[in-house]
């Protein structure tokens, strides 16, 4: 099976281990990911805010590179950029003005007519539960895994229309089908900060300090996420974290790929388990699954 | 809060933020949901509850200097919650829009630099120039030095290294040219 797939900028340099998760967790599944030609950036949280037009159409030259690859779906690990195509392909398409000032500006026209997908709903829908589960070689026994799905993906839910935004179940389920004990909890969608994180670092601080704290009370190894967002945040600052707290923990934040890449086989590097602040490898050496 | 007359002058605010963003306000029953999740709300920061009071009583000067709007992550928490369904993201970006065309002072002058040096990085690059963006503004705010352990620990580890600097300064012909054409399409408006 071949896929379309739209890594967005942070996966070339900040989110690398998502990059290489993802890639690897395709490769071992069979699944083939062709790169979006030429793609360019969506214009993240400071298009959105500073200029609707130019956001808009960012992403629409975006959804008209991807239809030149005639796919049937593209997946976008980044949440951010997955729900801007998302939520402008519907806005260009629900009002011909729009469509034709974009057009004007894109210079192409716009069919869009794939299935753009997270990376949740790609495991769960794409690849299956089923196939998932039969490809398994060291299932997750005895980690204990907190989802935290962060805001992009599920909220606003007008937008993205993906599983819950209070209670979303999704990721549960995925880390449930690889064998991990997961927790349950109340912030699986509160947010850590985003892109405050260089501006106002001690907003993110504040905020991803309530998430480890909560996090570690629960008796999580580890933290699973699916947005570069809510890695960087909950990894990087956790040191400033846990200094204010007066408290000694390592709490891993892991990328969901990086979890299923574990029970497929995939080697630590391949993954790039050694690339977060927090080294994940003592935990999951402790509990056998890394050797 | 006082209610607007018919008066087309008194109503050309709000009915400009309604038009730009496309989020009716006229709905919104001022009952704070909003305000209660927003996770960037806080004693110097009001929230939406009381940005759309000031936009809906025709306060400019008060909504312009607002800094909810700056602060915004768009989370999206305020949209999911609202019984009448406003986004205030949205919101956001017609205020946004508005200030940078009255050229009113920011409320958050160094949120606005960042996204200010990360969209010169799109228009250039095609793509963010992450670590270049990062350090041009920690250079522009005089903090040279933010955040370096944790940058050398992760060079350390080989998660960035300094060639990402170097790395896309490919032009990007595309994305320039883009920039260009929204830039003519707003001057026609």
């Amino acid at each position: 099976m071949k896929v379309s797939y739209y890594p967005g900028c942070s996966l070339e340099v900040t989110a690398r281990p998502y990059n290489l998760s993802c890639q690897q967790v395709c490769r071992s599944l069979g699944i083939e990911l062709a790169e979006v030609p030429e793609w360019i950036c969506c214009g993240s949280s400071a298009g959105l805010k500073k200029d609707h037009l130019l956001s808009l159409s960012l992403s629409a030259k975006n959804l008209a590179l991807i239809d030149q690859q005639s796919l049937k779906n593209v997946l976008i690990p980044c949440p951010f950029c997955y729900r801007r195509l998302l939520s402008a392909r519907e806005e260009i398409q629900g009002d011909a003005q729009t469509a034709e000032t974009v057009k004007g500006i894109i210079e192409s026209d716009l069919q869009a007519k794939y299935s753009i997908q997270n990376i949740l709903e790609f495991l769960q829908t794409v690849v299956g539960p089923e196939d998932l589960k039969s490809k398994i070689q060291k299932p997750l026994r005895g980690l204990k895994v907190i989802p935290y799905y962060g805001c992009y993906l599920v909220k606003p839910r007008q937008v993205t229309r993906f599983d819950d935004p209070e209670n979303p179940v999704s990721m549960d389920e995925i880390l449930r089908t690889l064998g991990a004990e997961v927790l349950s909890w109340d912030f699986k969608t509160e947010c850590c900060g985003a892109s405050l994180s260089l501006t106002k670092t001690e907003k993110v601080v504040e905020l991803s300090s309530r998430l480890l704290k909560e996090a570690v009370w629960k008796g999580a190894d580890a933290v699973a996420v699916a947005c570069q967002l809510c890695q960087s945040n909950l990894d990087m600052r956790q040191g400033e974290v846990w200094k204010r707290e007066k408290k000694n923990y390592q709490l891993p934040i892991l990328y969901i790929t990086q979890l299923v890449g574990l029970t497929l086989g995939c080697s630590d590097r391949d993954l790039g388990l050694d690339h977060h602040l927090i080294d994940p490898r003592p935990v999951l050496k402790e509990r056998g699954l890394l050797s | 809060m006082f209610r607007l007359s018919g008066d087309p002058n008194e109503r050309a605010f709000l009915n400009l933020i309604i038009r730009k963003s496309g989020q009716n306000l006229l709905e919104c029953l001022q009952c704070g949901k909003c305000t209660a999740g927003c996770p960037i709300a806080s004693e110097k920061v009001p929230g939406p509850r009381q940005l759309i009071a000031a936009i809906l009583s025709g306060m400019k000067e008060s909504a312009l200097a607002n800094p909810t709007w700056l602060y915004c992550v768009s989370c999206g928490t305020c949209a999911t919650r609202c019984p009448v369904e406003i986004n205030m993201y949205a919101v956001a970006t017609a205020l946004c829009e508005t200030a940078d065309k009255e050229k009113s002072a920011s409320p958050v002058p160094e949120i606005d630099l960042f996204e200010e040096l990360f969209l010169n990085s799109v228009r250039k690059n095609g793509r963010v120039q992450e670590l270049n963006t990062v350090a041009q503004y920690n250079l522009r705010t005089f903090k040279p030095f933010k955040d370096l352990s944790q940058g050398l620990s992760l060079m350390r580890k080989g998660a960035i290294s300094p060639s990402d600097m170097l790395k896309g300064s490919k032009k990007s012909a595309a994305a320039s040219g883009l920039f260009a054409k929204v830039h003519q399409v707003r001057q026609g408006e």
